[in-house]
């Protein structure tokens, strides 16, 4: 079991090793096959890992194991090691199984392009960095995972490097991915001093006795690794990145800012549960900032008009959803969530990289329409996703949906707020899912030529998107809240969810959603699924409205002023008063004073015997006076 | 023979002595200077002599002696270097001889 | 009797040095300094005389006063002896600086030696008769100081070929070659 699990992680770090020295050997498909053969292989492993598992008794579902010891220092040592519990086999099976499939497509998706083999040795990179995050069975490694991630992620928003939008969104990202880095390190240095030592098992056990709950200490540490956690799940405050990371191509969409990567901040405070639970206030400020970015993003939605944007809003929408549920302290639901989304939002992300292709390379939703019968077979899965993620049954975000809304309303009164804010956001995402829908495939074809040189699609890419649709349609039946809670067994000796609501509530709590989303997407048949001027007429109605949503609530302005405006003013006035008089000039003004010096000194080689002859009695009259005195 | 005590020969070697440099320093033709030198190695000399005769000890005259050795060369060297100076068509005179000026 | 000759003489031949020594200084014409000269190296022989030194007096007349100072003239013959009029223009900075500076020097020198004049210095030693004889200074040169009798001469021997060398007719100058 052990070794299925470092072979699931080892596999596409070998990947990518190989296909980096092979280089021009391979052929760009042959390297495309290395990375998504590692993929497989490590999904395979961890079936493998998952199925041992289940031989082992409930209680005893923890095993860790180190290769050597990475680090030492005093009595600290953090080790080279994974853990296999019931947290991390889950995600491994998401992370490989996704990604497995997103890899195959994406084979199909970058044919042709110049690079190809650097993207697929950067996905493989990914898919280690991913599992390393996920499998580590210390929180340093795990961080070490983190900010391995984050760079793949760079590495691959900007792999069109020639692109200068690419670039900017490249750095954004990271910038932003740093400061979450940053307040995660600096929780882990508190862990360090206060219980001194970060592997889970020392940690969680030492805890309770170390920290008094809702302290500083405490609260600081789980602050911390909130800040991180926000970062990377691209939440409010620190989610300006996600949208702008669209840059990059659709598979690197998919499988990073949708399937896995966003999701890492969900894992890490399911992962960190015991750490959360010490400190309440924090605990409650994730499930918060989950509903504010949940209502946010759907409401930016609304009026984006790349498709890969709509779809990038709603994952930061859903991923708002899946930290109310971990943030209340329901670990089931919300990782419950992560997965169900992880097949619909791939789908999408992938069903919207075919229409792109097909459109060759056209994002924008008003030069679309009418493909329902360009590409039935795309068309199809696109209906699948969008109702998956309107939640509504029997696809799989209803269950996972009801599950997180479930537990909010059985968790008082914060839990009614956060509930509320769901049912809302239920509205908004079906609202903006089927308007996506509606104005993409729905009505006339827009008239500007586009070519089309093949059927819909290559094979390669539309077999993923199959299996995720079928995913998308089953995968809910993992967990039925009010009939069986597989996934919260399953997680239990890890993170201990707390219970969902029963009876009246749940049901009650079910059937407004549902209402709701159905609401929605009456509501966006109204507006987008005939031609009407409904949108026209609301936002010369209310332009002030429209102008802020297409704005993004002015936080990208708001971040260049605080930030960017006076970093900038600092560096150009310190290029001005310091750098160039201090330093340049300085330099310059040291030779000249060195020059200067030395010609006075130079003045007392006057040449003239008798001023030599001088100084010589001068200073022996001198000297005679000192040595008489000195005597 | 008897006379003055060392602390009067002493005091003529100085005076001796700071008239052969007041000399070295004012004048500026480079023979007067030269002979100045010689008026201060005596100062010395003279010191050296009263001091031989204080003390009983002969080494005092031997340095004397090797003063003398080594003030004739000197002036050898000096008067040659003179003469070379006046070839060239310079002036003699110390303050325009500046060629090795910084 | 004999302390009152030795008395006067000392007097006379101290003020022979030091007059002939600011003639020396203050002469404009260089011949009558190197006359000057002459007169300091006889009294300052007399003084040599009187402290028992008798081969040095002797060395000091034929050395300096018959070989170094007719040296000096032949030089000044030679060159015509041209006289610097060092008076002229008044007292400069470097003048009054030299005054202050040497006349520091003395004033030092003679307050230590007055300070330090107490009878310690005063005594003279016995002396035996040989001291200060050629006999005398013979055995001193070869016997303790044979290596500063050795060095003086090759300093003179230096001495001679810079004089020979610094003397000679430059060499005709090479007209400047094609390079």
């Amino acid at each position: 079991m052990i070794a299925a699990a470092w072979i699931a992680l080892f596999a596409p770090a070998a990947a990518v090793l190989a296909i980096a020295l092979a280089d021009m050997r391979i052929t760009r498909f042959q390297a495309g096959v290395i990375a998504s053969g590692a993929t497989f292989v490590s999904f395979a492993a961890s079936v493998t890992t998952f199925v041992l598992l289940l031989g082992d008794d409930p209680e005893e579902r923890s095993h860790s194991s180190t290769l050597w010891t990475w680090l030492s220092a005093g009595d600290f040592r953090a080790g080279m090691e994974i853990v296999v519990d019931p947290l991390s086999v889950f995600m491994m099976l998401v992370v490989s199984g996704v990604g497995f499939l997103i890899l195959a497509y994406a084979v199909g998706y970058m044919h042709g392009d110049e690079e190809e083999r650097r993207y697929h040795a950067y996905k493989a990179l990914f898919v280690f960095s991913m599992l390393l995050l996920v499998q580590s069975g210390n929180l340093l490694l795990l961080l070490a995972g983190w900010g391995m991630v984050g760079l793949s992620s760079y590495l691959l928003i900007n792999f069109w490097h020639f692109r200068h939008s690419a670039v900017a969104a490249g750095k954004k990202a990271f910038v932003m991915n740093a400061v979450g880095d940053a307040t995660f390190a600096l929780a882990l240095f508190l862990l360090i001093q206060s219980v001194g030592a970060l592997d889970f098992q020392t940690v969680f056990a030492r805890a309770p006795e170390v920290f008094d709950e809702s302290g500083p200490a405490a609260t600081l540490i789980a602050l911390g690794l909130l800040g991180g956690a926000v970062a990377k799940s691209a939440q409010v405050p620190l989610h300006t990145w996600l949208p702008d990371a669209m840059e990059g191509p659709t598979p690197v969409s998919a499988l990073i800012h949708a399937a896995t990567m966003v999701t890492a901040g969900v894992y890490l405070i399911a992962r960190t549960s015991p750490l959360f639970e010490l400190a309440p206030a924090i605990h409650d400020l994730a499930g918060v900032l989950g509903a504010v970015t949940l209502l946010l993003a759907g409401l930016i939605a609304l009026v984006q008009t790349d498709i890969k944007r709509v779809i990038a809003y709603s994952t930061m929408s859903q991923i708002g959803y899946m930290f109310v549920g971990v943030g209340l302290g329901a670990y089931g639901a919300g990782l419950f969530h992560l997965m169900t989304h992880a097949f619909f939002k791939a789908l999408l992300f992938m069903a919207a990289g075919i229409v792109i292709h097909a459109l060759a390379d056209e994002q924008d939703i008003r030069r679309m329409g009418g493909l329902a019968r360009e590409l039935p077979f795309t068309y199809r899965a696109f209906i699948v996703g969008s109702l998956a993620l309107a939640a509504i049954p029997p696809f799989a975000g209803f269950f996972s949906k009801d599950a997180v809304l479930a537990s909010a309303a059985n968790a008082g009164t914060l839990g009614w707020i956060l509930w509320g804010a769901g049912a809302v956001g239920a509205f908004l995402t079906a609202l903006y899912t089927f308007r996506l829908l509606f104005i993409v495939f729905w009505g006339e074809p827009h008239p500007s030529p586009v070519k089309r040189e093949h059927g819909e699609a290559a094979l390669s890419m539309l077999w993923p998107v199959g299996v995720l649709a079928v995913l998308a349609t089953i995968g809910g039946f993992l967990q039925v809240p009010g009939a069986w809670n597989a996934l919260d067994d399953w997680l239990h000796p890890v993170a201990e969810s707390i219970e969902e609501a029963s009876g009246g509530t749940a049901v009650f709590s079910a059937v407004a959603a549902l209402l709701l989303s159905l609401a929605g997407i009456a509501i966006a048949w109204t507006v987008w699924g005939r031609p009407s001027d409904l949108p026209e007429r609301a936002r010369r109605r209310w332009p002030w409205a429209a102008r802020t949503l297409e704005r993004k609530f002015y936080f990208d302005e708001a971040y260049d002023l605080a930030f960017y405006e006076p970093s900038d003013r600092a560096a150009s006035l310190a290029a001005r008063y310091v750098e160039e008089p201090v330093f340049l000039r300085s330099l310059g003004g040291l030779g000249r004073g060195v020059r200067e010096v030395s010609a006075r000194v130079a003045a007392a080689q006057t040449g003239l015997v008798r001023s030599y002859a001088l100084a010589l009695a001068t200073g022996l009259a001198v000297l005679a006076i000192v040595f008489l005195v000195v005597e | 023979m008897s006379g003055p005590g060392i602390a009067a020969y002493l005091i003529l070697s100085v005076l001796l002595f700071t008239t052969g440099a007041l000399g070295v320093l004012i004048r500026r033709s480079p023979l007067i200077v030269l002979l100045a030198l010689e008026l201060m190695l005596n100062g010395a000399n003279l010191a050296l002599i009263a001091f031989a005769r204080q003390l009983g000890d002969g080494d005092g005259q031997i340095f004397a002696l090797a003063v003398m050795v080594v003030a004739a060369s000197e002036a050898v060297v000096g008067l040659g270097l003179i003469v070379a100076v006046s070839r060239k068509r310079v002036d003699l005179d110390v303050d325009k001889l500046t060629s090795l000026r910084g | 009797m004999e302390e009152v000759l030795v008395w006067a003489v000392w007097v006379v031949a101290a003020s022979a040095l030091l007059g002939s020594g600011l003639a020396v200084v203050l002469f404009a014409n260089p011949f009558y300094s190197a006359l000057a000269l002459i007169g300091n190296l006889a009294s300052l022989a007399v003084l040599y005389l009187i402290l028992e030194a008798e081969f040095v007096a002797a060395a000091q007349v034929l050395v300096y006063a018959g070989a170094v100072v007719v040296m000096f003239l032949f030089v000044i013959a030679y060159l015509g002896g041209r006289a610097d009029a060092p008076w002229a223009g008044g007292p400069t900075l470097q003048s009054l600086a030299a005054i202050v500076a040497a006349g520091a020097i003395a004033v030092e020198i003679v307050v230590v030696i007055a300070l330090r004049a107490d009878d310690s210095i005063a005594t003279s030693a016995e002396i035996e008769g040989a001291f200060g004889t050629p006999a005398e200074i013979g055995r001193l040169f070869l016997g303790n100081h044979l290596l500063a009798f050795e060095v003086t001469s090759i300093v003179l021997l230096v001495a001679a070929v810079g004089g020979v060398v610094l003397g000679s007719a430059p060499k005709p100058e090479r007209r400047g070659s094609e390079r």
